[in-house]
């Protein structure tokens, strides 16, 4: 596989991209994720129901359809240019935070009830409760199905190839059509994959056991 | 006239076509020892969490030292720094230490300095025997102790009074002691208390009143001498016949 050296700044750059972008995505959608399972619990009918709108949007349309509609209509509708990779950056955000929103709601609820009344008990508001006691126990609880998101996420970055990314599938295509080593090229692509996502998962699964709460087995 | 802590007038609870609590009036003044006892589904936890407005009543108002809790607009969550809670089930915030535990109201709710919350916490902690296992985590102490933080917990903030909603219930027989101690010892000291228990000999210990609590309602009240030798209502004698009867064989 000699012949991908002389690739291989192209590769490196494809890769930052891809890395950036899932990055990126998982920490928007973590952040905007936690708004939308608060919104969605304790936010009241109307802001339930558009939040379900929302999540339904973005988990049931097809992901480069998603990168069409933001690509070829923003820059229409809001009469700005807005290149491929920040398209990238906003759609894996908003696509991941209505998946993590289903993980982290489901999380919160698994620990709200007597922990939000013992919070209230003691003179806390409703919003401290869930700073203080429901977020930091509900986020422990996330990490397994997170490390999923992040997985499957940081694959999915491949579809922005579509809309020009130079990403790290991009980089294999181009190289793969200039030199006609399809196989060699791509396993190689799946194998910069792979590596780094082992090495994230890796490092997830160190962080659940270094923050799990002392005495509690979780057996899953 | 202010010694009056806490009082609920005509106070009903509903839930559906359940009707928890019916119309109970009650006031509980400056280090009085009220006690609740009655039959399981009766409506106690219900009552005290409605008087810690952890629960919202259907009617009547709940006031805290004169103040009306149950009218709109009142900031609860002051109300509530207030008052002190012991749950049955005791929960504990799983992630926090003992320590972490008792310093969270402290902290965030007195918004006190670090330094002084953490003397004041290791404070309510020696008051029930805890301050060696401030650092370890609820999963990792037995029942009894986790109540005990449960109650160093609710008493740290020096609450007007504290509400115990059968504190020792969910405690194997031979940890009940250890609460028991220390709620002994909270009522040496004066503190105002509201407890749901059937813990009789310590009742009788303690007790300035006893309410006997059925259907949602109060049937009978008294000091607790009237209930270990002649209760008047019918019920009241039944139930307490039951209780003596089951403390004996343990």
């Amino acid at each position: 596989m000699d012949f991908l050296i002389e690739y291989f700044p192209l590769i490196l750059r494809g890769f930052f991209t891809t890395v950036q972008v899932t990055f990126f995505g998982v920490l928007m959608g973590l952040v905007l994720g936690i708004f939308l399972a608060i919104g969605d619990l304790y936010g009241g009918k109307t802001i339930s129901t558009i939040i379900k709108f929302y999540v339904e949007f973005f988990r049931g349309s097809p992901l480069i359809i998603q990168l069409f509609i933001f690509y070829f209509s923003i820059p229409t509708l809001l009469n700005i240019p807005i290149d491929s990779l920040t398209v990238g950056f906003i759609v894996f955000g908003l696509n991941s935070a209505g998946y993590q929103k289903g993980y982290i709601k489901g999380a919160m609820e698994s620990v709200y009830e007597d922990q939000m009344t013992a919070a209230l008990s003691i003179g806390l508001s409703k919003f401290q409760a869930i700073m203080y006691v429901v977020l930091p126990q509900a986020l422990r609880i996330v990490i397994p199905p997170w490390g999923n998101e992040f997985c499957s996420l940081a694959k999915s970055t491949s579809a922005l190839l579509i809309i020009g990314v130079a990403e790290l599938t991009s980089a294999g295509k181009s190289i793969a059509s200039w030199t006609f080593r399809v196989l060699e090229t791509y396993t190689f692509i799946a194998l910069i994959y792979l590596l780094w996502i082992s090495v994230v998962m890796k490092f997830l699964d160190i962080l659940y056991i270094k923050v799990k709460i002392p005495g509690i087995e979780i057996t899953a | 006239m202010t010694d009056i802590v806490m009082e609920c007038r005509n106070l009903w609870k509903i839930y559906g076509k359940i009707v928890a609590v019916r119309d109970v009036s009650l006031e509980i003044k400056e280090g009085d020892i009220r006690l609740i006892f009655g039959p399981s589904g009766s409506g106690k936890s219900t009552l005290a969490r409605c008087l810690a407005m952890l629960t919202t009543p259907t009617k009547g108002d709940v006031f805290l030292r004169g103040e009306c809790l149950t009218k709109p607009g009142v900031n609860l969550n002051k109300a509530r720094a207030r008052i002190g809670f012991v749950f049955q089930h005791i929960w504990l915030f799983h992630h926090l230490t003992a320590l972490g535990n008792v310093e969270l109201g402290l902290r965030r709710v007195l918004k006190l300095p670090k330094k002084e919350a953490r003397e004041r916490a290791f404070r309510a902690l020696r008051e029930v025997k805890m301050e060696e296992w401030a650092n370890h985590y609820p999963a990792q102490l037995s029942g009894g102790q986790q109540q005990r933080v449960g109650i160093a917990r609710a008493l740290a903030r020096d609450p007007d009074i504290i509400l115990l909603d059968e504190p020792t219930s969910a405690l194997d027989p031979e940890l009940t002691g250890e609460v028991i101690d220390s709620l002994r010892d909270l009522a040496r000291k004066g503190t105002t208390m509201l407890i749901i228990s059937h813990e009789m000999p310590f009742a009788r210990e303690v007790a300035d009143e006893m309410i006997f609590f059925d259907e949602g309602t109060i049937v009978e009240r008294g000091p607790p001498e009237l209930f270990f030798t002649n209760p008047s209502s019918d019920r009241a004698r039944r139930f307490m016949a039951r209780l003596i009867k089951r403390t004996r064989r343990e």
